[in-house]
């Protein structure tokens, strides 16, 4: 069976969108016939979280992402989206732990590491962002300092370069008035602005990876829509891999090509993204899509 | 009292303190009826004697019987604490809640005030007061009160100013509820158990400072016996009975250990100052 | 009866020294739903609550609910007519939109019990309310802790209406909520809407503009004080006039994948 499906996976480009004939479920949920063509920049295999008292959170989740390209990860709360992010970032919460399945960062295997292990993979080879972005700051000190300290411990840039080097990556990010932004403290600051000066951060020791872990919830939706082109736009200039985690399926499908949609722990569908849309294999994704279809706008301009 | 049981529950130590407590209660209505001697009979002859059958606690320098004295003392000691500690709730808690809903003016007058009073060492404070007004018990508890009424304003408006913002609150003036009504029913079941906490601990606190005051000679009407004006006579003859003043500061301390322990744990019971669970933040 | 339930004329509301709300008008019909759809510092928060007369107006504003003018209404003159329930209010966060310590069913009735109306008479109401919006009974013996989201919102709602109101100003009736709890309660709402006719007039404020779509028959636009257009729905979202209308519908993500406009199905009682 795999050998038929490396005959028919097209050769990957950047923006290439990977489709087989058999689609995702012929294959089994988890299986995604993209994994196969590239090594990935982060995967996780057979994920299986568990809680201090032994019952399972995620249940032997796989999830791989290639240098370029975006996945879309999609669930309710409690489906095991965050906790698997959480996992390719080494973060879990105290009690809960990985008790199966492997997790790869950039080639380096990771499954079971220790902190220090982590420390040194986080921020330089994966970043993410979360939703609430204030509350990722320090309220006391201007966002200058902080993106400046990130440089320092993470990038390693020296003291002296690291002013220039927090004005540079904002300025990459499309923000006007630099210095004025630098010397703000978060309460001064808009939700989508501190959204850029978190997603600079993460970006500061530029690593392979970033996720995005319902980073544009909390924000208004022409916000969103800025932060979500930006993302677009990152991985296409860095090659930067993007996990783009939301509960909205619209979100995800406005700039992912890969698309894994999570349930009780599970992968229950995954696939290229618009053959998901078109033609879901699972309930709960036709769920998604008629729940969609009853509040979003196509409705009104189709 | 459901909340008393469930302290009762909530582990050795608040057991033994209730008990304390609840001896020390007892000695404050009763304590001169169940003395087993006269706490004013003098017998200069078997005078600084060491604890025996006859004098269970020994007698002080006038021969009389120091455990009749601790307990013929209790009511005057205690029953001033209770008194000062709720002229303090009183005079304090009220006001604290309503300026959390009146305009900036009287918020700001009402929180100098309040600074000032807490910025006043008590003890001079009770001694002017005393010289003012006459060095008797109860002008010594108003003094307390006085002194103790900030702690309770400052709580009340902090609990008050935490449930003024929420929205049930908002929800029930916009069906029309006067102020009286929000207070009564909203604000009072979020504030009452921050004041139970604070008024227990208050209680000890208002021991302490009866007991300082007596020791002073503020408040004291001698031959009448008090904690703290045992202490202060125990001391001056330290030389020929050394543990004399062991009773009336062990009273005092265990008693406000007692009142301490209960109060923390009330404050876990009663969920009294819950904190807000704070986000887990976490730097990539 | 007059023409208009609810009638905003020149509403501008100033917070010290910044102007939240500019000139703002608008008109509520008797059984309409108005939706009223902005961001950020768009004011649409104090809009719904200067309706209620929670915020001051500045002196050139007029506010008229039900034909009264309730501009410059204070004190024990406001509280009555709070009271009367003319306009009830429903608020963004279930959460604590009912006093966590007191059970449900005490909570729903609470502007009856202020404006003293008898217990037969309050219960009744109560009754009607739950059944309108799809609450059990066996809910109303627990605190709002041991209620869902959902449930919490619609228990917020029945307590605006058993007053009767006849109009509902709702403050982000869903954005705190997941999305099957909200599908509820968008049903619920919509269900209200078509059984009360026009007794029930809404004003829903809220930036999503998909559930607004779902319940609204008039969308108005609010961008940082000053409304921008106000229009039947399908027109605004459709063919917008207003380059920000026009921003924020381009914004929101779509699946790229056309429907048909299927008609929402019945209520379902939860």
């Amino acid at each position: 069976m795999s050998e038929l499906s490396q005959i028919t996976a097209p050769a990957p480009t950047a923006d290439a969108v990977s489709v087989s004939p058999h689609g995702g479920t012929a294959l089994g949920p988890s299986f995604d016939e993209g994994s196969l063509v590239r090594p990935a920049a982060v995967e996780a295999s057979d994920l299986v979280i568990a809680a201090a008292d032994g019952s399972l959170l995620v249940h032997g989740v796989s999830v791989s992402v290639r240098p370029g390209e975006a996945l879309g990860i999609v669930g309710e709360s409690g489906s095991g989206k965050t906790l698997t992010c959480r996992a390719l970032l080494g973060i879990l919460p105290p009690g809960l732990s990985v008790t199966g399945g492997t997790v790869r960062v950039d080639g380096v295997d990771l499954t079971g590491a220790g902190e220090r292990e982590w420390r040194d993979v986080r921020g330089t080879r994966i970043g993410a962002v979360f939703q609430d972005p204030a509350s990722y700051l320090n309220p006391a000190m201007p966002i200058g300092a902080q993106l400046e300290e990130t440089l320092r411990v993470t990038a390693r840039v020296p003291r002296r370069q690291a002013r220039e080097r927090a004005r540079e990556l904002l300025d990459d990010l499309g923000i006007r008035r630099v210095d004025l932004v630098l010397r703000q403290r978060v309460a001064h600051l808009s939700g989508g602005m501190l959204q850029r000066v978190l997603i600079a951060m993460a970006l500061a020791a530029d690593p392979a990876v970033l996720i995005a872990d319902e980073a544009t919830t909390a924000l208004d939706v022409t916000v969103q829509a800025e932060l979500l082109d930006l993302l677009g736009r990152l991985r296409a200039e860095r090659g930067l891999a993007l996990v783009l985690v939301s509960h909205d399926l619209a979100v995800v499908a406005q700039v992912c090509e890969r698309v894994q949609v999570f349930r009780d722990g599970r992968v229950v569908e995954a696939g290229a993204t618009s053959r998901v849309l078109r033609a879901p294999g699972h309930p709960y994704t036709r769920e998604l899509l008629r729940a969609h279809a009853a509040y979003g706008l196509e409705r009104f301009l189709a | 009292m459901n909340t008393v049981s469930r302290l009762w529950r909530s582990g050795w130590t608040v057991r033994l303190a209730l008990l304390i407590l609840l001896a020390v209660a007892t000695l404050a209505v009763a304590g001169p009826a169940i003395a087993p001697q006269d706490p004013l009979a003098q017998d200069a002859a078997s005078a600084l004697q060491e604890p025996s059958w006859a004098h269970l606690l020994g007698t002080d320098y006038l021969g009389r019987d120091v455990l009749s004295r601790l307990f013929a003392g209790a009511p005057a000691s205690l029953l001033s604490a209770l008194a000062a500690a709720a002229i303090g709730l009183v005079l304090g808690a009220l006001p604290g809640a309503l300026s959390a809903f009146v305009p900036r003016v009287g918020e700001w007058l009402a929180l100098r005030v309040v600074d000032a009073l807490l910025a006043l060492p008590f003890i001079l404070f009770a001694i002017v007061f005393a010289a003012l007004l006459g060095n008797g018990l109860p002008q010594a508890t108003l003094a307390i009160g006085i002194l103790v009424a900030p702690g309770f304003f400052r709580i009340a408006r902090a609990a008050t100013l935490r449930v003024r913002d929420s929205p049930y609150i908002d929800a029930a003036t916009y069906l029309g509820a006067s102020a009286w009504w929000v207070l009564s029913r909203h604000v009072w079941r979020q504030v009452a158990p921050n004041l139970v906490v604070a008024a227990v601990s208050a209680l000890g606190g208002a021991l302490l400072a009866v007991a300082s005051l007596t020791f002073l000679g503020i408040g004291v009407q001698p031959p009448a016996p008090t904690w703290g004006g045992m202490l202060s006579s125990d001391l001056g003859y330290l030389g020929q009975r050394p543990w004399g003043p062991l009773a009336p500061a062990l009273a005092i301390v265990v008693t406000v250990g007692a009142l301490n322990v209960v109060a923390d744990a009330a404050r876990d019971v009663l969920g009294a100052d819950a904190p807000a669970r704070q986000k887990e933040a976490v730097r990539v | 009866m007059s023409a208009t339930m609810l009638d905003i004329d020149r509403l501008s509301v100033d917070y010290g020294r910044v102007r939240v709300l500019d000139a703002v008008s608008l008109r509520v019909r008797p059984g309409e739903v108005v939706g009223v759809v902005g961001e950020s510092g768009s004011g649409k928060t104090t809009l719904a609550r200067a309706v209620l007369r929670a915020v001051d107006a500045a002196p050139e504003s007029r506010i008229l609910v039900d034909g009264r003018d309730v501009t410059r209404l204070r004190g024990s003159q406001l509280r009555a007519w709070r009271r009367s329930g003319a306009v009830q209010y429903v608020f963004q966060d279930p959460l604590r939109s009912l006093d966590p310590a007191v059970r449900v069913a005490e909570s729903i009735v609470e502007g009856l019990r202020i404006a003293r109306v008898p217990a037969g008479e309050a219960e009744r109401r109560r009754t009607a309310a739950l059944e309108a919006v799809g609450l059990d009974e066996d809910l109303l013996s627990r605190l709002p802790s041991g209620l869902s989201g959902g449930q919490r919102q619609r228990a917020a709602i029945a307590r605006a209406l058993v007053v009767e109101p006849r109009l509902l100003v709702l403050d982000e009736p869903v954005s705190a909520l997941d999305a099957a709890s909200r599908d509820r309660v968008v049903r619920a709402l919509i269900a209200l809407r078509d059984d009360r006719g026009s007794d029930l007039a809404m004003l829903v404020i809220s930036h999503d503009i998909g559930s607004l779509a779902a319940l609204s028959d008039r969308l108005v636009v609010l961008d940082r004080g000053r409304i921008v257009e106000d229009g039947p729905t399908r027109r605004v979202i459709a063919r917008p006039e207003h380059p920000y209308t026009r921003l924020l519908i381009d914004s929101v993500p779509l699946i790229h994948t056309p429907t048909t406009n299927r008609p929402l199905p019945a209520p379902v009682r939860s």
